[in-house]
């Protein structure tokens, strides 16, 4: 039972810990930063150096895949 | 070539929207319409009884009081009429038959309704819807509105003769002005043409803008007179173009072109005859509106239209009028501001070239042409583009 | 880095400046407890001095008090940040599949990659000092569009050819694609076999207001190929993403409209020219007050349902066309009772930016779950302001309607208008739109209802159609009880522009304050942030003669912002 209270105080003390963590994320805009600072220059730079089609050469025929009236 | 019969008489009446011609059809009791699109049919506005006047603000310089209404960031066509019609350039107008085909001459439009601008007591301005499409749901809402919104106003205001009969004597009279117009325009398709593409637009404008039966004589003796004309001994131009694009009302625009040495044989742009000049055929079981309203959809080729096939179509129709009249390139001129074009002009630029292998000369411009030192560096460079194509043409095929 | 360089960033990124007139004023224990438990009053909450310099970021997130600031955590900051990772799970069935096409879609997408994450930031900008109920309302509404979002994107990704090496999925011959201006309420009948999504509508048109960078891409790219500057951005921004191959390949068809302009008809073609299959085109008439046009207009949409039916194998279900419609007239419904306590009271618990975003996108997207559970939220918020009179946005001098088309990449220039001049913009022209109930007694009624609402769709119902539309601002002021006009000037819009000076003539005539605020809808680089809160500064200190509430407000650089 002792254990078992221990254990539950420790999930407690864990869980309060990662609480009191986000609350810091949350507050000082940690994820803001982030994103801002960290992740965007990221993605910015795998997509600005993505191999890209050239799609200006798709076909504009005048009878494949056309609906007509309707 | 020798002078073109009364050219410079059409030039003349061509510099003010209230020309001598249309002062002389009011003094007569006709009335005067006013309208700005293709998709207003001229054939309803020349029933007995008034006549159509397709609007154009010549000589236009800066339009300040219709930048004040309208902005700097809208075309400048737009912003011209309405500085027209506020210096009273259109009060000679009856009536103004109204089409929501575009925003800008659909604000100018609205300004014409909304402010008592036109000093005419009994003038109105009554908008048409326009459809998007060509299908029969379109051509018979076409029809309706035009019923409602033009021979119903026009019966009920001025009492004209909005019979069967009537738009059948009607259409008449527009089919011979379309079949004088299109003989004259057949001239370009020859290997040397004998007209130059500022004669054609002077005369295409004036049929777009007098009264028709006033200058009906004048085309007649312009055909009678083609048919001897012989072309220039040296030629005067290096090749032949196709203008397409949007509005374009000033035939000095195509002689700055041809001043470059590119001869215009072709107008497919809003105030040109292709399309604008097929006769009106009247289907058997068809009413005379009900022809004319699917003759304007079928017709036009204007980047409005959103079917699928129809705007690929429009790609193919442009290809095949530089074959037909034997153009070496096509120029696409925007008037700025112009969204439809905007997008129309992107995509032939790249398409017409790749798909076709015609070589495009891509240009944005004004109404009034300030920029004409720039406008004449691009289509010399054109020129000479064209003339180094055909000379490597020639030394890939004699190499082969 | 040394000691001084790492001194600085921390100052820059963490350390808020105190006033100069605080510097030596003597500690209030009093006070600092008060405003540590209630907040701090809306004169001295120095909002400005929060940012991070140049990128939006905050030094700190603003203390609200303990009540709202514990509730912004948990219920706002927490909740949806978890729910970005559970609806994920549940609209992608719940599979570990869908973690793996969520992750494909990020890495793949600009729009996704670069914005997707940073969505809390865009909760956070729109509820910059907002207290009690307004903040829990608003905050609904942002969560209801960021779950309806998350749904969209990955029923596309799910289906995406791009991201399953170029193979069609059963999926993908389930998915209608239409443009983001064709309603969502044209599909009803087809909703219980196929999935209709908008094409731009996530990877455009929400991605603006979360991020403004991605869509500058989009643009550049569609300039590149030769379209001019001067069109619609919206529309050039459409199909850039076409340009730089940057949209989801999950329908075999596309449907599109003439809605809301010409650049909207002529961006068609475009459209029509990269995407290469069937396209039906379902034009709406312009003159759509006429009763004339509207057996016309009626016909384009059973035109599109034939399409449907062809393309697709499917038969059109008039028991799903009622089902949906009905449900959706249970939200127009509470619309409807919003309106009326927005117009005639005080106790309006929903922030203009809210309201203006969450309005469009669910009228437009048409009837889903979301927007029904979310309502239940908000309608029990508004009850409760209503039934215990509770004065929300107490600071408002102004009460203005904002009219025309807004700066996507600066929708929430209302919150700061609030906080630094107590402008409330308590309702805008996109609000106004789609007013139409959906009858279903009969089918001709059915679709004689669904025609008008088309019709009345985003910009449309106002700027088309004839002078009138867009001149009935002034009947909405008066049903509003407005004071001042926010006229947007969206530079590129013909025709907004093309009736610019009536709206000068009749704001003199009728002795109204109005501010012209230029900008060029996602394009942040034509008119910024802080140049449109500049011309509003302006106007309040030069014709106004007003004190700012928030002075530190007046001024700041957020031009990096998201």
């Amino acid at each position: 039972m002792k254990i078992l209270g221990k254990f539950i105080f420790k999930l407690i003390k864990i869980a309060v810990f990662i609480y009191g963590l986000l609350f810091v994320v949350f507050y000082y805009d940690l994820d803001g930063k982030f994103m801002y600072y960290i992740w965007e220059p990221l993605m910015i730079k795998r997509f600005d150096n993505m191999k890209r089609p050239d799609t200006t050469l798709t076909p504009y025929g005048m009878r494949d895949n056309v609906s007509e009236d309707f | 070539m020798k002078d073109l019969v009364h050219i410079f008489e059409l030039e003349d009446l061509l510099q003010e929207a209230a020309n001598p011609l249309v002062k002389q059809a009011r003094a007569e009791g006709k009335k005067a319409l006013g309208y700005t699109c293709y998709f207003m049919p001229e054939v309803l506005l020349d029933l007995p009884g008034c006549f159509s006047v397709r609007l154009r603000a010549p000589r236009s310089t800066s339009p300040d009081m219709a930048t004040y209404y309208m902005s700097g960031r809208t075309c400048m066509y737009g912003r011209c009429l309405l500085e027209r019609a506020l210096e009273g350039g259109y009060n000679f107008l009856d009536a103004q038959m109204a089409t929501e085909t575009c925003t800008v001459t659909c604000r100018f439009q609205e300004h014409l309704q909304l402010m008592d601008i036109i000093q005419n007591p009994d003038f109105f301005c009554e908008f048409t819807d326009v459809p998007f499409k060509k299908n029969k749901n379109s051509i018979e809402h076409y029809a309706s509105q035009l019923q409602a919104h033009v021979l119903d106003k026009l019966k009920e205001k001025y009492d004209i003769d909005t019979s069967d009969e009537a738009l059948l004597k009607a259409i008449e009279q527009h089919n011979e002005i379309c079949r004088l117009v299109t003989e004259i325009g057949n001239y370009r398709k020859l290997d040397e043409p004998t007209i130059t593409g500022w004669e054609f637009s002077v005369i295409m404008l004036a049929t777009l803008t007098c009264p028709k039966y006033l200058i009906i004589d004048k085309l007649r003796d312009i055909a009678e007179q083609l048919k001897t004309r012989k072309p220039d001994v040296k030629k005067t131009y290096r090749c032949k173009v196709v203008l397409s694009g949007s509005e374009e009302d000033d035939p000095d625009f195509i002689k700055l072109i041809e001043e470059c040495g590119a001869l215009v044989v072709a107008d497919r742009h809003c105030y040109g005859s292709l399309p604008g000049r097929e006769e009106i055929v009247v289907k058997e079981g068809e009413t005379p509106l009900y022809a004319i309203a699917r003759h304007y959809l079928e017709t036009s080729e204007c980047p409005r239209f959103m079917e699928q096939h129809i705007m690929r179509e429009r790609k193919d129709y442009l290809a095949k009028v530089a074959k037909e009249y034997k153009a070496d390139g096509i120029i696409i001129s925007q008037m700025k501001f112009c969204e439809y074009w905007s997008y129309e002009r992107t995509i032939d630029t790249l398409i017409l070239p790749r798909d076709y292998g015609y070589p495009v000369c891509s240009i944005e411009k004004e109404y009034v042409n300030n920029a004409v030192g720039q406008l004449r560096t691009r289509f010399q460079a054109f020129v000479e583009s064209i003339e180094l194509k055909a000379i490597h043409n020639k030394k890939e095929g004699s190499a082969g | 880095m040394n000691l001084t360089d790492i001194k600085n960033t921390y100052r820059k990124l963490f350390v808020v400046e105190k006033a100069p007139e605080d510097k030596n004023k003597p500690k209030d224990l009093k006070k600092a407890v008060k405003d540590f438990w209630y907040g701090k009053p809306h004169e001295e909450r120095r909002l400005g001095a929060l940012y991070v310099e140049n990128t939006g970021l905050y030094k700190h997130r603003e203390w609200r008090g303990v009540k709202d600031t514990m509730y912004y955590f948990n219920m706002i900051w927490l909740y949806n940040y978890g729910h970005m990772v559970t609806d994920i799970m549940k609209y992608g069935g719940g599979t570990p599949k869908a973690l793996v096409d969520f992750t494909k879609g990020l890495l793949r997408y600009r729009w996704m990659g670069q914005t997707y994450l940073t969505a809390i930031h865009w909760f956070d900008r729109g509820m910059e000092g907002m207290r009690g109920e307004e903040m829990r309302a608003s905050a609904w509404h942002y969560r209801a569009m960021v779950s309806e979002t998350i749904r969209q994107f990955m029923e596309m990704f799910a289906s995406d050819k791009k991201l399953h090496g170029g193979e069609a999925s059963e999926q993908w011959h389930k998915n209608i694609a239409h443009n983001e201006t064709v309603s969502g309420s044209v599909f009803y009948p087809f909703r219980d076999v196929l999935e209709d999504i908008p094409l731009e509508m996530i990877t455009y048109f929400v991605s603006v207001h979360v991020n403004s960078h991605t869509v500058l891409n989009y643009i550049d790219a569609a300039q590149s190929i030769g379209l001019p500057a001067d069109p619609c951005p919206m529309c050039q921004a459409e199909y850039g993403l076409f340009i730089e191959d940057d949209y989801p390949d999950y329908s075999p068809v596309m449907v599109t409209t003439n809605e809301a302009c010409d650049g909207s008809v002529a961006t068609s073609v475009l459209q029509d020219w990269f995407l290469n299959r069937p396209l039906y085109a379902m034009p709406q008439p312009m003159r759509y007050d006429d009763p004339l046009v509207q057996k016309h207009c009626q016909k384009e949409i059973e035109g599109c349902w034939k399409f449907i039916e062809d393309q697709f194998g499917v038969k059109f279900d008039w028991d799903q066309y009622v089902k949906y419609a009905q449900s959706f007239n249970k939200l127009t419904e509470f619309e409807w009772e919003k309106w009326d306590v927005d117009a005639n009271t005080n106790y309006y618990p929903i922030s203009s930016v809210a309201q203006a975003l969450y309005r469009i996108y669910y009228s437009q997207d048409g009837d889903r779950p979301i927007w029904h559970e979310i309502d239940d939220h908000v309608k029990r918020i508004m009850n409760k302001t209503v039934k215990n009179k509770i004065v929300c946005f107490p600071k408002t001098r102004h009460r203005a309607i904002a009219w025309s088309c807004a700066p996507l990449y600066y929708s929430h220039w209302t919150t700061w208008a609030y906080n630094c001049w107590g402008i409330n913009c308590v309702i805008n022209m996109d609000s106004l739109m789609f007013d139409q109930y959906l009858r279903t007694d009969t089918y001709e009624h059915a679709l004689e209802d669904l025609g008008w609402f088309n019709e009345k769709a985003p910009m449309r119902a106002m700027a088309v159609g004839g002078h009138e539309h867009i001149l009935s601002l002034f009947d909405y002021m008066e049903r509003f009880h407005c004071d001042m006009v926010i006229m947007y000037d969206q530079l590129q819009c013909k025709g907004m522009q093309g009736i610019h000076g009536v709206f000068e003539d009749e704001f003199r005539k009728r002795d109204i304050h109005a501010i012209w605020v230029p900008h060029a809808l996602p394009d942040k680089r034509t008119v910024s942030r802080q140049e449109i809160r500049g011309l509003i500064n302006d106007y309040m200190t030069t014709v106004m003669h007003e004190e700012p509430l928030d002075p530190t407000l007046v001024d700041f650089d957020d031009s990096g912002s998201w």
